[in-house]
């Protein structure tokens, strides 16, 4: 059976010139079909929003520029989204480093529960932080009304809270990778000449950690400052550019003045793309044989630990609250206002319809990303053309992108002739598709790295074209990855809401819209029970990444790729 | 064997008193005890090296003595002092990780006098320190160099000084020549062994290389599954070895089963009556008494090898060659004896006789073979 269909493919391949020719272009072609592709859906987009931002009623002009240069308004709200970004991303880079030291220094019983906790908000939407602190200390809060308190949620510090919160995972996940693959030896060695745990962690930890803690302060940075949720439920009167854009869009149809404020948002995103990739690029310091070990307990002083221990215990409890206090509420109609338990938030129809039709949406653009995250993974690793770097940066680049700015974009680029997909699924799976498309690549080029290009010669040595090799050789190897791109861009389409909050079309809400609309109007035991919903689903999502991961090994690869 | 002459220089007083004592250490990671009770003296000056399988608890020991681990009981006592709940930067020892663990941020001689400036040392004696230190380990050129622009074999050199820079009580040395290829280790091995002997310190040598153990020591601890098997120098473990498992674990071995058939009280020969015939021995051993059943330790070097010309020897077994392979400095012989094959060694083979597959040939077995005791 095999030789036979063997001498068969021998025969087909050694058959025409032309087939040949395209046997051996394939990868070529693969690649530029891709990258028309990526040029279609992700650059377009983004040069739509420039040049609306660029054109006026009568052609090129620089005056929406001038307008939100001169206008106090906009200055406070490049001001106030740069400073929620700083602080957010100190904050963040702080409990993320004490949690991170815990759960890789600390005490053997501590390490596991931490973990967990630290990285629990991963399963929640972003927004589930603000919806929280509004059930805590909004107008009819639980916090607010026991005790009378007087501070203004709605503002930049409920911002700053909501979103640190809702950054911690990030923070601590980037951290404790970098401490994870620094040699526990270097530190034991500082230890053993004398050094005290303070003075290891100035002269030793945190000069080693520096290129990896800067890496996560700029992607931290870059994300804090594109979040739309928490700004726009919890800003208030305060401005800030990704809400702003929103509203700019929706409330007035400006345009021109959208796209403006989308830029000046992408502005730092794009500077600190270009920081991270080549500032960064061989700033590591390499060890002999550290392979990643756990490192054992220290004996830290009471005087050393005890920072460590109030921030990591505050942060553990803050989210903890946070999660149980939505599950609560979402039992009441407004949890605090009115006491009866009751199940008709799961019931809602209108809820139930927004969640079937994000689980639509999100299944699309999983299937649809991660059979193009595959692809642009081989022709990523294995091509061998001209701009394959380039096809690598921009394919990674959606994830660094505001999604507001991709919003507009979308919105720009597809409402007329010769694509027009507004009003339809079509838009918004498209949209997570190229948004997200980095972790299904990422996923695709760590498993390619561990396959021998060896085992694609030796196919294709023993008479197989391109064709079959991909198939029956490159496929199988690569389906770990495809199955985690395709749930990771499932659960994180899912309650994605910064750019698709433009795209919906009215009577088609998205569960993460309907959470964004139920909690600015106050409906706080709908948005709590959508929210538990989804927090369901990426649970769902995430144990079984967990299982693919165990099973081949693809977590610890992409482990590995990220370190120090 | 060595150590013993250079002792005699030594003040009687202080060459008794051992610079470290473990006293029935044991460790548990959760249920689990990887150290089951160990004892064991090591005195000033003394080379010592932890030696057994991966997984014999030879790393987890040192990091006990260098404090990176509590011990779950017994007590560690260095130079007089009891040390158990001191970390280890309070801790008069200083250890060299397997991959050195260099610090890659620094030059090599800001790590060599990293230890130095944590203990405040005014910055011209640091200075002085250092640069005696590198010219110890012949890389006083390289003070300035990053770590990561040096070879193997000059970090380890690095790690090393650095270790010595605060003129620890014990060194301890975890694997230092793992990382490095087989001749730069024989090279290293010499180093730091002149070294140690040169600056009498002492030193914990870890190793799973049972022959790097044996060429570097003063005195080995075989350990097993968290327990010591034996102590001793290293002729006394290859050549009188405890049981089977260190028999088998210093080199090569062939084993053949007897009982002790005689044994002459006066000149303690005895006779030992195995399935192949009888073998004659001069007992060096206390513990054997007639009719013991014992294990003879028969090392591939030991035997002699000849063609079979009909004549019947003392403590000659008569067997076929099964293999004969050269190796320059030795041929390795496989000798089929009835039901059981022996390797043999037969050095500068050029000068001896060489033989062929299938032929017939005798075995001598020493005198001075040694035997285990069989438990039954």
């Amino acid at each position: 059976m095999a030789p036979a269909e063997l001498s068969v493919k021998l025969q087909a391949s050694s058959g025409s010139k032309a087939k040949d020719f395209l046997n051996a272009n394939l990868i070529n072609i693969l690649a530029a079909f891709l990258f028309l592709l990526l040029a279609f859906f992700l650059l377009y987009p983004i040069i739509a929003v420039l040049l609306k931002s660029l054109r006026g009623p009568s052609g090129f002009t620089l005056e929406y520029y001038r307008a939100f240069f001169s206008k106090n308004y906009y200055f406070q709200s490049l001001y106030n989204t740069l400073l929620l970004g700083v602080i957010n991303t100190v904050v963040c880079l702080v409990i993320g480093f004490c949690l991170a030291y815990m759960t890789t220094r600390g005490p053997w019983i501590l390490r596991k529960p931490l973990k967990i906790i630290s990285l629990i908000p991963l399963i929640a939407p972003p927004y589930l932080f603000a919806l929280s602190l509004i059930i805590l200390f909004g107008r009819n809060g639980l916090v607010t009304r026991m005790f009378d308190l007087h501070w203004q949620l709605y503002g930049f510090s409920g911002v700053v809270i909501s979103q640190t919160l809702a950054f911690i995972p990030l923070a601590y996940m980037m951290i404790e990778n970098t401490l994870m693959s620094l040699n526990p030896n270097l530190e034991e060695s500082a230890y053993d000449m004398g050094a005290s745990e303070a003075t290891i962690l100035r002269t030793i930890t945190i000069p080693l950690l520096a290129p990896g803690l800067l890496k996560a302060a700029l992607l931290i940075f870059v994300m804090t400052i594109a979040e739309f949720g928490n700004a726009a439920i919890l800003g208030g009167r305060t401005p800030f550019l990704a809400p702003d854009t929103y509203t700019m869009i929706t409330g007035e149809s400006d345009f021109n003045m959208g796209s403006v404020l989308s830029v000046v948002l992408i502005a730092p995103c794009i500077l600190v793309f270009f920081i991270h990739n080549y500032l960064l690029e061989g700033k590591k310091f390499t060890t002999i044989g550290g392979k990643p070990v756990a490192s054992e307990p220290r004996k830290i002083t009471p005087l050393i630990q005890a920072p460590f221990i109030i921030i990591t215990t505050i942060a553990a409890g803050a989210i903890f609250i946070c999660f149980g206090v939505v599950l609560v509420a979402s039992f009441y109609k407004i949890l605090g206002v009115t006491h009866n338990v009751v199940l008709s938030n799961y019931l809602d129809f209108t809820s139930n319809q927004a969640i079937y039709n994000s689980i639509r949406v999100s299944f699309v653009a999983a299937v649809i990303g991660a059979i193009i995250g595959v692809l642009l993974a081989y022709v990523i690793v294995r091509g061998k053309f001209f701009g394959r770097t380039f096809i690598e940066m921009v394919s990674l680049s959606g994830f660094a992108l505001p999604g507001t700015v991709l919003g507009i974009g979308y919105l720009l680029a597809f409402s007329a002739p010769p694509l027009k997909l507004t009003g339809g699924i079509m838009i918004l799976a498209l949209n997570c598709v190229f948004r997200f498309l980095a972790v299904g690549v990422e996923a695709g080029i760590s498993k390619l790295h561990q396959i021998h290009i060896e085992i694609e010669e030796a196919s294709a040595d023993l008479g197989a074209s391109f064709l079959t090799t991909f198939y029956k050789i490159v496929l199988p190897i690569m389906f770990p990855a495809f199955i985690a791109g395709f749930i990771y861009t499932f659960m994180t389409a899912i309650v994605s809401l910064s750019a698709v909050v433009f795209l919906v079309s009215p009577g088609f809400d998205l569960a993460a819209v309907k959470i964004f609309d139920a909690a600015v109007y106050g409906e706080i035991g709908i948005a709590s029970a959508t929210t538990m919903k989804l927090v369901l689903i990426v649970m769902v999502c995430m144990l079984i990444l967990n299982f693919i991961s165990n099973k081949t090994r693809l977590g610890g690869s992409t482990k590995k790729s990220a370190a120090v | 064997m060595r150590k013993q002459e250079g002792a005699g220089h030594m003040d009687m007083k202080e060459a008794e008193r051992p610079m470290l004592i473990l006293k029935d250490i044991h460790k548990f990671y959760g249920k689990n005890e990887v150290i089951k009770g160990v004892s064991l003296e090591v005195r000033k000056g003394e080379l010592v090296t932890f030696v057994g399988p991966s997984g014999c608890g030879k790393t987890t020991l040192l990091r006990l003595i260098g404090g990176f681990t509590d011990v779950s009981s017994g007590d560690i006592i260095l130079d007089g002092q009891r040390i158990n709940d001191l970390p280890p930067n309070l801790r008069d020892t200083r250890i060299c990780f397997q991959n050195y663990a260099l610090f890659p941020h620094m030059t090599v001689a800001e790590n060599v006098g990293y230890g130095l400036k944590i203990n405040k040392w005014p910055k011209n004696r640091i200075e002085a320190r250092v640069k005696e230190l590198l010219e110890m380990v012949e890389l006083h050129a390289f003070g300035d160099r990053m770590i990561d622009k040096l070879s193997g074999g000059q970090q380890q050199r690095v790690a090393f000084a650095r270790a010595l820079s605060l003129e620890p009580k014990v060194l301890l040395l975890d694997e230092p020549l793992s990382n490095l290829d087989a001749n730069l280790r024989l090279v290293m091995r010499e180093e730091i062994r002149n070294l140690q002997e040169r600056l009498q310190i002492t030193t914990i040598f870890v190793t799973h290389d049972q022959f790097e153990a044996m060429a570097i020591s003063d005195r080995l601890v075989v350990m097993k599954d968290g327990l010591i098997e034996q102590v001793g120098s290293p002729i006394e473990v290859y050549e009188r070895p405890a049981n089977e498992f260190i028999a088998g674990f210093v080199g090569y071995v062939n084993f053949m089963e007897g009982r002790i058939a005689s044994i002459d009280e006066k000149t303690r020969d005895a006779v030992i009556h195995t399935e192949y015939g009888k073998i004659e021995i001069t007992l060096e051993q206390g513990d054997i008494n007639n009719g013991d059943e014992v294990l003879m330790v028969i090392r591939p070097e030991s035997v002699t090898i000849s063609l079979d010309c009909g004549g019947k020897g003392q403590n000659v077994l008569s067997g076929t060659l099964k293999s004969y392979m050269y190796a320059g400095s030795l041929a390795k012989c496989t000798v089929k004896i009835v039901d059981r094959t022996m390797i043999i060694d037969q050095y500068n083979p050029r000068d001896a006789q060489q033989f062929k597959h299938a032929e017939k040939v005798v075995v001598e077995i020493p005198r001075s073979v040694h035997l285990l005791k069989k438990k039954s």
